[in-house]
């Protein structure tokens, strides 16, 4: 129990200190450092990872169609509410948390661990500063974009398979999205990617440079506290999110009271 | 009229209680080189500490380029600590940085003295040692040998232009002939910092 008190309150500290602190990206080392992330995260990821999740998302809307044996109305909702607002953001996440997340975790305990963080205070410089902000914001915005990537290849990949499924063409599909599909499902599926992203970071960051002991095998077990917390953060947040925007929770189980 | 910054007389001083008795007393005059023997690890690394934070503990005394660090505000140390250079393995080299942003980081962070000047005092040192400047900056500190590792340290050190140095005890880890390339650290030090001074810390042969 004092465990999880400290890592909330640690994880606390981390987002106020990010939210005090984020102009100093502004300084060179820093710049570099966040473009870094960026890169590893949003454009090496969007290659290969990337395609593998587009095609989960292109099974889910194949399958659900042939299960439910679908029309063009119910194929784009599903399209829209399952692959846009859900699991575009959730697919995004995975691959943060499956990529970055364990890499960013165990090379802050290593870095932690053999004494280059208390290094990079001796210079003068804040490890908070230098290892953490650029990491999180750079991660928050990759893995927005990594959202759009997936829901655009996801939704594509769908609209290119269901009239192999359906009694309906490409065109009826992509007419019926974009009359159905609104501002609000973009801002939605944005703004919680972003905030997956800060999640994930918060919470992987915080394991890196708070491993268990200084010890080498207090990196795998940093790694697992920052995966498994990452995941359980990322699907409190979906939930919450969807509740607060939609009024709907566990797929319609739960509804607000208008 | 803007007063003249006068160097102080003594560059460092320290003391250090253990069980209420005076167990390390020590002083460096301004401008010169000193060799300090302290009698034991822990002696030697709560000295090495207590420069590199520019803070002492409850024992402690210590006074750095003229200043009592105990009275110091944060930023005021902040600034102290910029004028001192220590080598030691405590501060070692960041593993996933490659040389060149190994040596620019703490430039590049605080965002003076300017990159090109860092490159140029860079580039010297490393010649001045036999070492291709351009061949080492690429490469990742675990790619480098021991002696390579503390020649890029001793280059951070010397690009920061500290006008007080350090060396911790290079250790047991160099051979004869890289010692031989070692002990020419401290010329190159002072050739550009003639104003400089440079303390070495080892333990006494009782403490070794």
């Amino acid at each position: 129990m004092i465990r999880i008190l400290r890592e909330f309150e640690g994880g606390v500290r981390l987002f106020f200190h990010v939210a005090v602190r984020v102009g100093a990206l502004r300084r060179p080392a820093m710049r570099e450092s966040f473009l870094r992330q960026v890169y590893f995260t949003g454009v090496t990821a969007a290659t290969g990872v990337v395609l593998r999740a587009s095609a989960v998302g292109a099974l889910i809307i194949a399958f659900t169609i042939n299960v439910l044996d679908a029309d063009v109305e119910l194929a784009v909702k599903i399209l829209l509410w399952v692959v846009l607002r859900e699991v575009g953001p959730l697919a995004a996440a995975l691959v943060v948390i499956l990529r970055t997340g364990t890499a960013v975790a165990s090379e802050l305990a290593m870095m932690r661990i053999s004494g280059q963080t208390e290094a990079l205070r001796h210079l003068g410089i804040d490890p908070y500063d230098y290892l953490v902000i650029p990491r999180v914001i750079g991660v928050m915005l990759a893995t927005a974009a990594l959202t759009l990537y997936i829901q655009f290849l996801a939704v594509l990949g769908g609209m290119l398979l269901s009239p192999f499924m359906i009694n309906a063409t490409f065109d009826e599909l992509s007419n019926r999205f974009f009359e159905l599909v609104t501002p609000v499902d973009l801002y939605y599926s944005i703004i919680k990617s972003l905030l997956f992203g800060f999640a994930i970071m918060n919470v992987c960051c915080y394991h890196g440079l708070n491993p268990p002991d200084l010890t080498h095998n207090a990196v795998p077990k940093a790694v697992t506290r920052a995966v498994t917390q990452s995941a359980m953060v990322v699907l409190v947040i979906n939930a919450v999110f969807a509740y607060l925007v939609f009024g709907v929770l566990f797929f319609g189980l739960v509804t607000a009271r208008v | 009229m803007q007063a003249a910054s006068a160097t102080p007389a003594l560059a460092l001083r320290y003391a250090c209680k253990r069980d209420g008795r005076d167990e390390v007393a020590v002083s460096a005059s301004a401008s010169s080189v000193h060799h300090f023997r302290l009698p034991d690890r822990d002696a030697k690394t709560r000295f090495i500490d207590a420069v590199l934070d520019a803070r002492c503990g409850r024992d402690e005394e210590l006074e750095l380029l003229g200043e009592d660090v105990a009275r110091l505000k944060p930023a005021a140390r902040a600034r102290l600590r910029r004028r001192v250079g220590v080598l030691t393995s405590a501060v070692p080299l960041i593993s996933n940085l490659n040389v060149w942003e190994n040596i620019s980081l703490p430039a590049a962070y605080h965002g003076t003295p300017p990159l090109d000047s860092i490159a140029e005092a860079a580039r010297q040192a490393l010649a001045a040692f036999g070492v291709d400047p351009e061949r080492l900056f690429a490469r990742l500190p675990d790619e480098l040998g021991t002696f390579e590792k503390i020649l890029v340290e001793f280059t951070r050190l010397l690009v920061a232009t500290p006008e007080l140095a350090v060396f911790d005890a290079l250790g047991d880890a160099l051979d004869s002939a890289d010692h031989a390339r070692a002990a020419r650290f401290e010329a190159e030090y002072l050739a550009r910092q003639p104003a400089g001074t440079l303390i070495y810390v080892d333990l006494t042969e009782h403490g070794a």
